[in-house]
């Protein structure tokens, strides 16, 4: 198992997940910038390059919206969620909560199953 | 009011852009990135106007065309299970191709099937020359019926006969001796075979002959007039000795480039051999209405050799291809 097949398969598992954390942080109206880095103040971490492109997929549904603020020296662009993205984080939100379901109880059969062997 | 944007960020925006070319809402794309960076330039390293705080948020944001596929839709330019049918139809639609081509050699005319294919009337040597262009149109057309629909996105089933040796399922000779061996064998043939032709023409200047009746008596004649006699024989025996050469090489080298070498050599005296002119080819005498027949006949076979070789010659490139490709 190198870092590089982690790193790969690791790609694969965030597309998902990066739809439900910037439905998650979009309660709130956020900036590209402040969305990076509050991420990683949580202790996870989001390409920058990756998260503009996955802005615009969600803009593109419908499920969240933005607006340019010119009032600052730097314009910023503003993402907020909207009606339907709420309904798809709570559909998203349940089917990751069930595959976390899933893997918990098979991680604790092969545990109890360990314990008997 | 905005600032004025640094000249290193526009020309690394420039290079963005030019990876996004033709898409609708590039300049919005290029606004959220020169917003991002000047963001993180003032947050992280103090100020946007600093070169060397620039070069830091440009650096982490990625290179260019990395920066633009990440735009780029996942739908693939040819769908998966439509790719194995590029090579599969492109086999097809350029053993056709090659067969109007000998046709429009052989017989000296033009073939239009519009607006697919213009086959003008052309000589042996343009024809060769042909063959490359033609194999990279039948590819380019295929693959842009096969990118039509992937792009509809529709399931399309597209059909294909469940007869012969399917080019996905060409597999490598088994055993390093076992498959040495029988190339010896045919080496050994095709030189005694090779040798016999070449002692029959320097002893009479031809290898065909036929066993003509003369009272009782049987006696072999040459079959052909001298010239093309002399001419035939010496094509003939061209393609026995480039066999020989293949075979001594595949006795080194497993290499399909030395099929491939070789499927063009055989075509190239082929095509010299349709090229021979046919009147006056017959030392013997032969019924007036039989020769168009023979003729017809004889450019038939040749053009048939011919498609078996070139559909040789594409399974050859196709594994080499994906050979490459692996």
């Amino acid at each position: 198992m190198t870092d590089t097949e982690i790193g790969s398969l690791e790609t694969e598992m965030n597309r998902g997940f990066l739809h439900i954390l910037v439905l998650a942080l979009l309660e709130k109206d956020m900036y590209g910038y402040a969305m990076v880095k509050h991420i990683e103040a949580l202790g996870y971490k989001v390409e920058e390059n990756t998260l503009y492109p996955l802005l615009r997929r969600l803009e593109r549904n419908g499920w969240i919206a933005s607006k340019w603020d010119v009032t600052e020296d730097r314009p910023r662009k503003y993402y907020s969620i909207t009606a339907a993205g709420r309904d798809m984080r709570a559909a998203l939100l349940e089917v990751w909560r069930n595959q976390a379901r899933v893997l918990d109880k098979i991680m604790k059969e092969n545990t109890d199953a360990a314990k008997n062997a | 009011m905005p600032q004025k944007t640094p000249n290193k960020l526009e020309a690394y925006l420039e290079e963005i852009s030019h990876f996004l070319s033709g898409r609708a809402e590039r300049e919005e794309v290029l606004s959220e990135i020169r917003s991002h960076i000047l963001e993180k330039a003032a947050a992280e390293h103090g100020a946007t106007d600093d070169t060397a705080a620039l070069d830091k948020a440009i650096a982490a944001y990625g290179a260019p065309r990395r920066v633009a596929e990440r735009y780029a839709e996942d739908r693939p330019i040819i769908a998966p299970a439509y790719k194995r049918y590029l090579f599969r139809y492109t086999s097809i639609l350029f053993a056709v191709h090659m067969l109007l081509t000998g046709l429009a050699v052989a017989f000296k005319k033009s073939f239009i099937v519009f607006p697919f294919l213009y086959m003008p009337e052309m000589g042996v040597l343009d024809a060769l020359m042909y063959v490359p262009t033609a194999f990279l149109a039948d590819l380019g057309a295929v693959a842009l019926v096969l990118y039509f629909i992937t792009q509809s996105g529709k399931d399309v089933k597209l059909p294909w006969p469940k007869i012969g040796a399917d080019l996905d399922e060409i597999k490598p000779m088994d055993g390093f001796f076992k498959s040495r061996l029988f190339t010896a064998i045919q080496l050994a043939a095709m030189l005694a075979v090779t040798s016999f032709a070449v002692f029959l023409y320097v002893r009479f200047q031809t290898i065909f002959f036929v066993f003509h009746s003369y009272g009782n008596f049987r006696d072999p004649m040459p079959l052909f007039t001298p010239g093309a006699g002399r001419s035939l024989s010496l094509i003939v025996i061209a393609m026995f000795g480039a066999s020989v050469a293949t075979l001594l090489v595949k006795l080194v080298t497993r290499s399909r480039w030395v099929d491939v070498a070789s499927n063009i050599v055989s075509l190239a005296l082929i095509g010299l051999i349709l090229r021979q002119p046919f009147d006056d080819l017959f030392a013997v005498p032969v019924a007036e209405r039989l020769l168009p027949l023979i003729r017809q006949g004889i450019t038939f076979v040749l053009l048939f050799i011919a498609v078996m070789i070139t559909i040789d010659l594409i399974k050859n490139l196709v594994a080499l291809g994906r050979k490459k490709l692996r």
